[in-house]
Order: C-alpha cells, then structure tokens, then sequence
C-alpha cells in the first residue's frame, strides 16, 4: 500500500506569488493570506444560546457577538457568522476544537474548521476600492467601523468578512472563504487590485 | 430589489433564494389525501400581498419570512422564520 504524506499547506499554496501585481510604482493595497490558524464554529443548541454566550465570555473574557461583530479577546477573536453561531480564530494549537469542546458542552456544538477556509487580509489606500467591485456592502468607517463584520456573498462565494484594528492608519479588512473557492476569489481580487498596484505575501500573524 | 435581513441588514437579492408560499401548513397525519394533495402541489397565484418564505443563503444562512407585494415589489416585513435562529429575537 501507498504511503501517504499528509503535507498541510494552504489553500492559496498554487495561486499566491509574493511580490509585486499589478501596476507600478505606488502600492494601493496589500494583500495578505494568513496560514497556520485555528478556526471552530461554534452553534448555539436550540434555545441554549444565552448559556453560549456566557460559556464564551468564561473562556475569553469577552462574550460573544450576538450581532455582526468580531470581538477581540487576548489571544482570539470571536467573530459572528450567522444568528446564534460565530466563529473562534486563533493562531495554529491556541483555541483548538479539543480545548474548546468541554467549556461548551451542552450549549453549542462545535466544527473544526481550520483547514476548510483561506484567510485573506487587505488593507492599504484602495482596499475599499477593490472591495467596490467585489461587494456591495457599504465599507465607510461611518457604517462599517473597526470590529463590523459581516456574513456576506463576493463574486457568488460566501464569506465572512471583518474589520480588524487599523494598520499604518489604514482599515484592514478580514476575509475568511471556503478553501475550495480561495484560489477563484483570490484572482478575482487580483483582477481587482491589479489597476492600483499590490503587494502580495503571507504570514503568520494574525 | 433588496431585503432587509433581520440579522444582517440591508442586502442585494443576490443573496438570498426564494422557496415560496409561508402560508402552507403541514396538515395533521390523518388529514386525509385531498389536504395532503392541496398542500404539496395546489398554490394561489397572488396578485398582491403575500407571505414568503427566503432563504439567506449567501449571508448567514437564516430562513426568513418577508411579506411582498407581487405587483410592486414592496416589502413591508421581514421576519425570522420559525426555526433556531429565529428563537433568539425577541428573548
């Protein structure tokens, strides 16, 4: 029988090139994925999701969104993915669905899903302008300020979208996608940002 | 046309899929095959105001109940459809 080498590697593996895209001369944006993280879903139980919220808050410090936000707690950030629901995203081993089963059980059955998304951040002078032509929420800081988040449709493809804290007094705007659409909305953002110049490349950081 | 999701907002109709009629319920087990009948194929073509049931399913993924008129496009209400989600508002 075979033997088979179970490499983890990212989604964006194929399609992403560090460097320059696009136009040059000035960067418009930057755009970055994110590797090595933990992602788990956490759902309320029917009529549990007060004991959610509380199991959450025992655990981070912070309870969890009940409207589109993403929170920030020391080492994670809970981000609201659908009513009752949000996600828990952390680097790679701190927040794993091991570690979080037992503080939620009874109130919220959780899936790991880590390897099942591409995290994509953007940020940089024309980050707005790029999510103009893949959107149609409204990203003005007046309606969509730092920690809105938003589950949300790009390009056909569900995603989840957030406001991290600003970088360089720039948005930085999260974007969590379904690892098997990453590579097709990552050239439809290329395509986006090619006309402002990007800067592309990974990291770990979150 | 958009929908204001009860939970998300404003959104483009893009975003979401129409199931139908919110007014069909399911008839008791012995109701007999005529009420079974009705309630699986017959549906009123209504010119007007009508209860429907949406799904969010490019957002996130709540089945609504939205009340739209059929000849304008008007929507008057929006609300969650009996399910988990919808046991949140309100409480």
């Amino acid at each position: 029988m075979a033997d088979f080498s179970w490499d983890v590697r990212s989604p964006l593996d194929r399609a992403l090139v560090a460097g320059r895209y696009g136009a040059q001369g000035d960067v418009g944006v930057s755009l970055t994925e994110i590797r090595n993280f933990d992602l788990v879903q956490v759902m309320a139980r029917r009529g549990q999701a007060g004991e959610m919220i509380a199991a959450a808050k025992a655990r981070f410090g912070v309870g969890a969104p009940e409207t589109p936000k993403a929170v920030s707690a020391s080492d994670a950030t809970l981000i609201w993915s659908g009513p009752d629901q949000f996600f828990v995203l952390s680097k790679g081993g701190k927040h794993t669905m091991e570690s979080l089963t037992p503080g939620f059980a009874g109130s919220a059955s959780l899936s790991d899903q880590s390897h099942a998304r591409a995290l994509i951040s953007i940020s940089g002078e024309k980050a707005r302008a790029i999510f103009a032509k893949l959107s149609s929420i409204d990203l003005h800081p007046d309606v969509f300020g730092v920690g809105t988040a938003a589950a949300t449709s790009m390009d056909h493809t569900s995603v989840t979208l957030w406001r991290g804290g600003d970088r360089d007094g720039q948005a930085v705007f999260n974007l969590l996608v379904f690892a098997t659409f990453a590579e097709s909305l990552w050239h439809t953002i290329l395509d986006s940002a090619a006309e402002y110049g990007a800067t592309i490349g990974h990291s770990e950081d979150l | 046309m958009r929908i204001i999701c009860p939970y998300c907002g404003e959104r483009e109709l893009g975003e979401f899929t129409y199931l139908g009629d919110a007014k069909p319920q399911r008839p008791a087990a012995d109701a007999g095959e005529d009420a079974v009948y009705d309630y699986v194929y017959l549906r009123d073509n209504i010119a007007g105001v009508m209860s429907e049931h949406w799904y969010h399913g490019g957002g996130c993924r709540a089945w609504l109940k939205v009340t739209r008129n059929t000849l304008t496009h008007e929507i008057s209400a929006v609300e969650p459809a009996a399910g988990v989600g919808a046991a949140k508002v309100g409480a």
